[in-house]
């Protein structure tokens, strides 16, 4: 077994115990990534020589017995729109095809103390909005399981390196699926983090109360690991939530007896691939075996939560996307007569198609007249959805859905039709919307082996019991199985 | 105020920069004048991913003043964004406040004349200014600075109370007063930390208002006067030719003395405003409001009135003394360590300390300090010194540290008020001015003058002017 | 629904041109068609007042970046500022 196929947890030991250095380690991802990447294309900016050097440097300091955290010397990618300091962060656009941040973001400074090793920088769809990572600017990203279709977006390219084995875990961004569902299409799991569980300092914002940096990984320790490292609050965000955050990795537990499932009639409606919900309900059954009482419950206003997403997601993205007008950083258009025509010229160039149809219709919802009739509507719905979701947790411990109505799709199946990709988006955003954490697991296969996701919901910072399930679930479905490429 | 049988209706938007160590969104230094982009950091600069904190003392300055314009607290807020695009707006959102501001329906008394009006207060809110453009005709385009960045602002808006330019400024120069009273604004005009939209309208008496124009760019006092009278006389002018205000935006150019229109009411901005998702609820707690309103310090107004009827002081001395906080705080110091004259204090404090003051030095500068300013008031309200002597004194004072009764010693400045030598001086003169004795005895009075004048020379100028006359007088007459 | 594309645009600081202006109107009634399914909801927004933030105390940075590293990635910068075409009132 090549050490890039290991999991995070067993590498730790590994290099507690020096049985391997992190420069062997990181030596065999970055063949990895020499060999499949140009099938997969997760990457838009690698590093070698730093990462070799971090790694030497990380050996040494175990060597020295320096106190270091569990994910010291573990190679890690990180998603495109978490600033580094130094090193291109681009968002997968044009407008910031050469911009490096002068400051990291508050989760970079964290993994730095823990001392991981940082890969480089991962494909996405630009400014994360997408469901295939085709809306990147640069290119698009694999399915390591099936080259010619999508790997899901928007963080398609963390999910493509960790499922490829191009890094042993990734960093992401879920601001409507964007961990969980690519997740799900590249068999590997994510976690979206209870919003305000973990800094967004640093992370380029598309819509700022819904967007949550959150861990991949090819098990769920190792989701569990990675989620440790990055939570806590954070000063820097008036949003992180100021609370004690307990281990996850040292709380996981597979005893799941008298655990209480619901699951949700909505989720398994119309929309989703019969085989998907036998996937998961099959799972379910399993879980039941070990110990878990389902019930069916009802969470009313979920049709509407699409609409009630891309409304807020839409408007808020439509004001964090105006600095970037060819003023201060990124993308400026050239032979510009006066300030008008410099702006429009900029954005215009500098912003992809999708970019520009989100900023038009967040403009849209919040220009005069139109206000009340969508944003304010929008958030009333917000308000319903959570309290639906509160009293549905007055009966069960989690939820569970599938996290895609369908697995991955052919690259430019969807791209033309943007109501058909949003689709993709129907059983994860009520999540974003109500702020709760969920984990997406892998279950199963569809005839052409391409994999099924299924999320796993909790209470707000109730990641534990989530992440038991997801374990417990784990441990009777077996292993990641690396694909071959 | 009324132009040519026209009311002049005026609404005013003040936004002053508070004096905060930091900025409102982040811990930059809140400073001005510093070299060109030294005072930015990636949040003020507005780059991806940086996010707000809102600055506490911010909060609490705001709502000081609120409590200073008799105001009501919504202790439990929120910011909002307003949306623009220009080059001084880094995230091109400004965080402001929109339909529930910190502070709300409130009044200031503003005296005007010898009356005094109260004037509404609509609102008071929180927000950050914007970054600074510079022109050069040398140069082709525009560079922008951002030190002003996130500067810390207040926006004080009032009803549309105010009648005419006079209304205007006494209600800025009230507002200016209170907040250097409270210490929350350095209010100064040519840094720009107070700056105003005015909004004006006409109409005839017992008619409804008329259409309003704001006018922005207004950046000092004297500008807000012109700018009203010239945009009231626009009003009127087009109204008596025929013709209708149209509700726009203008710009004053204080330098050629005209507004200029910016945009019409149709093609107006749509700001966007949405709730700030980046910051959650400001909720401050109920005592601490109270407290803020308890430990409010004594406002201008207030002292005026107490200067008038507790010391008797001239309502324009008063005012004069209370529009400077270290000449009212140096006035207050003196008569709690026992002056015993205010309206002489007053003088004092009017005429040799503006002096000194005037030419930028501060009292903390000289060695000057209130007990003595206070013994040397008392000698002369109790004649031991002369005026003259006093000033003598005072100068030696600013500069020394010396008591001041041995100053009077060294310099024999003490005045004689005993009679019985004051009458040795007087027969002395007497005899030796037979003249002056018979002139003023055959009804020329001005030889009194003269005599006393020969006294006070006979005394080295140490005799008490006013006992010496009563005692000349009484040996005249006898 | 009428959607003036031209003006959202406008608002947007974007320039769509005559050929995509359709498109994009179409897509966007599409959205907003979907949208539009929501239900009336009868409720008044208020503030979250359990959702308190933390305020930051008045204290100065201690760590500064130096003016070059801030203006690094600006697209043009003289004599220490970032240079835009000239704003005219």
């Amino acid at each position: 077994m090549n050490l890039y196929e290991y999991n995070a947890y067993e590498l730790s030991s590994m290099l507690k115990d020096k049985k391997i250095s992190s420069r062997e380690l990181t030596a065999s991802v970055f063949d990895r990534i020499e060999e499949v990447e140009p099938k997969v294309g997760a990457y838009l900016y690698t590093n070698k020589e730093a990462a070799l050097a971090k790694a030497t440097e990380i050996d040494n300091a175990i060597a020295n017995g320096e106190d270091l955290g569990r994910l010291a010397g573990i190679p890690i990618g990180i998603k495109d729109n978490i600033s580094t300091k130094g090193i291109p962060t681009t968002c997968a656009s044009k407008m910031l095809e050469n911009y490096k941040p002068v400051f990291n973001a508050t989760v970079i400074e964290k993994l730095e103390a823990e001392g991981v090793v940082m890969t480089g920088k991962l494909n996405m769809d630009e400014f994360a909005m997408g469901s295939s990572t085709e809306n990147s600017y640069f290119k698009s990203t694999k399915n390591p399981f099936n080259t010619e279709c999508v790997p899901g977006g928007s963080s398609g390219g963390s999910a493509a390196a960790v499922a490829a084995g191009e890094a042993i875990v990734a960093l992401g961004s879920d601001t409507g699926g964007s961990i969980r569902q690519p997740a799900s299409l590249c068999g590997v799991v994510g976690l979206k983090p209870t919003y305000g569980s973990v800094s967004r300092y640093g992370l380029v914002a598309f819509a700022s109360s819904l967007d949550q940096i959150g861990p991949f990984g090819k098990s769920v320790k190792d989701v569990a690991l990675l989620q440790d490292a990055i939570c806590g609050y954070d000063k820097m965000d008036a949003t992180s939530v100021n609370r004690s955050y307990s281990s996850l990795y040292d709380g996981l537990s597979e005893n799941i007896a008298g655990l209480k499932i619901g699951i949700p009639k909505e989720y398994f409606g119309e929309g989703i691939r019969p085989e998907v919900k036998a996937a998961v309900m099959n799972s379910v059954k399993e879980l039941e075996k070990k110990g878990a009482i389902v019930k069916e419950i009802s969470l009313n206003s979920t049709d509407y939560a699409l609409s009630a997403y891309y409304i807020i997601a839409c408007a808020e993205a439509s004001s964090n996307l105006a600095r970037f007008d060819g003023v201060k950083y990124g993308y400026r258009a050239q032979n510009c007569d006066g300030l008008v025509d410099m702006y429009e010229k900029t954005r215009s160039e500098g912003f992809g198609r999708e970019v520009k149809r989100r900023i038009m219709l967040g403009t849209f919802v919040l220009s005069s007249g139109y206000y009340d009739a969508y944003y304010k509507k929008a958030k009333l719905l917000q308000k319903r959805i959570l309290s639906e979701f509160n009293e549905a947790f007055n009966d069960v411990d989690v939820i569970i859905t599938p996290t895609s109505p369908f697995e991955a799709f052919k690259i430019g199946e969807r791209s033309g039709d943007p109501l058909a990709m949003y689709a993709s988006d129907i059983c994860t955003v009520t999540i974003n919307i109500a702020g709760l954490p969920a984990v997406s697991v892998p279950c199963g296969f569809s005839a052409s082996g391409l994999p099924y996701g299924m999320q796993i919901i909790g209470k707000k910072f109730d990641e534990q019991t989530i992440l038991n399930t997801a374990y417990a679930h784990e441990n009777i479905f077996g292993a990641f199985k690396m694909p071959t490429l | 105020m009324m132009i040519k049988g026209y009311e002049v209706v005026v609404g005013l938007e003040v936004h002053a920069e508070l004096n905060t160590k930091t900025k409102i969104y982040c811990n930059c230094k809140n400073s001005f004048g510093l070299e060109v982009n030294t005072q930015v950091c990636p949040i003020c600069m507005g780059m991806p991913g940086t996010l707000p904190t809102l600055n506490e003392k911010v909060v609490e300055y705001a709502i000081k003043m609120g409590h200073a314009l008799n105001c009501g607290i919504n202790r439990i807020c929120k910011q909002d964004r307003k949306n623009y695009y220009y080059p001084d707006l880094p995230k091109s959102y400004q965080i402001s406040q929109a339909d529930i501001p910190l502070c709300h329906d409130g009044y200031l008394d503003v005296i005007i004349g010898d009356d005094v009006k109260r004037i509404g207060i609509e609102r008071i809110h929180i927000e950050e200014d914007a970054g600074k453009l510079l022109h050069s005709d040398k140069f082709d385009g525009s560079l922008v600075d951002f030190n002003r960045c996130g500067v810390p602002l207040i926006e004080i808006v009032s009803k549309p109370d105010l009648r005419g330019s006079d209304e205007a400024k006494a209600y800025l120069e009230t507002i200016r007063s209170i907040l250097r009273y409270i210490d929350i604004s350095d209010c100064k005009m040519q840094e720009g930390s107070i700056r105003c939209d005015v909004n004006v309208s006409v109409h005839k008496p017992g008619e409804p208002f008329g259409t309003r124009c704001e006018m922005k760019n207004v950046n000092s006092f004297s500008a807000a006067v012109r700018g009203i009278d010239y945009e009231a006389n626009r009003q009127i002018a087009l109204i008596e030719a025929g013709g209708t205000v149209v509700q726009e935006t203008r710009r004053w150019d204080d330098a050629k003395g005209e507004s200029i229109s910016m945009r019409s009411k149709e093609d107006a901005q749509d700001y966007r405003y949405f709730p700030e998702p980046d910051l959650l609820t400001i909720v401050v707690p109920e005592e601490k409001v109270q407290y803020l309103k308890d430990t409010l310090p004594e406002l201008p107004n207030a002292k005026i009135m107490r200067y008038v009827n507790d010391y008797s002081i001239s309502h324009y001395d008063a005012a004069m003394i209370v529009d400077v906080p270290e000449k009212s705080a140096f006035f207050d110091k003196c008569m709690n360590v026992g002056c015993k004259a205010p309206k002489l204090l007053a003088n004092w404090v009017l005429g040799e300390i503006s002096k000194f003051m005037n030419e930028g030095t501060a009292i903390e500068d000289t060695k000057l300090t209130p007990e003595k300013l206070v013994a040397i008031v008392n000698y002369i309200n109790d004649g031991k010194i002369s005026t003259a002597a006093g000033k003598t004194i005072f100068d030696v004072i600013l500069t020394e540290d010396k008591d001041i009764d041995a100053i009077i010693e060294e310099k024999s400045l003490s005045q004689v008020s005993d009679a019985s030598a004051l009458e040795a001086i007087a027969d002395e003169v007497l005899a030796a001015n037979e003249k002056s004795v018979n002139d003023y005895l055959g009804g020329k009075t001005n030889a009194l003058g003269y005599l006393v004048g020969q006294c006070m020379k006979a005394s080295k100028g140490k005799a008490n002017p006013g006992i010496m006359k009563d005692i000349i007088l009484k040996k005249l007459t006898k | 629904m009428q959607i003036d594309i031209k003006r959202i645009a406008k608002l947007s600081r974007l320039r769509i041109e005559e050929s995509e202006a359709e498109n994009y109107e179409n897509e966007m009634k599409n959205i907003i068609s979907m949208v539009e399914r929501m239900p009336e909801i009868s409720d008044e927004l208020t503030i979250d007042a359990d959702n308190v933030m933390t305020l930051r105390p008045d204290e100065l940075a201690d760590v500064r970046i130096s003016r070059d590293v801030m203006l690094s990635n600006a697209p043009k910068v003289v004599a220490g500022c970032v240079v835009v075409p000239k704003t005219v009132e």
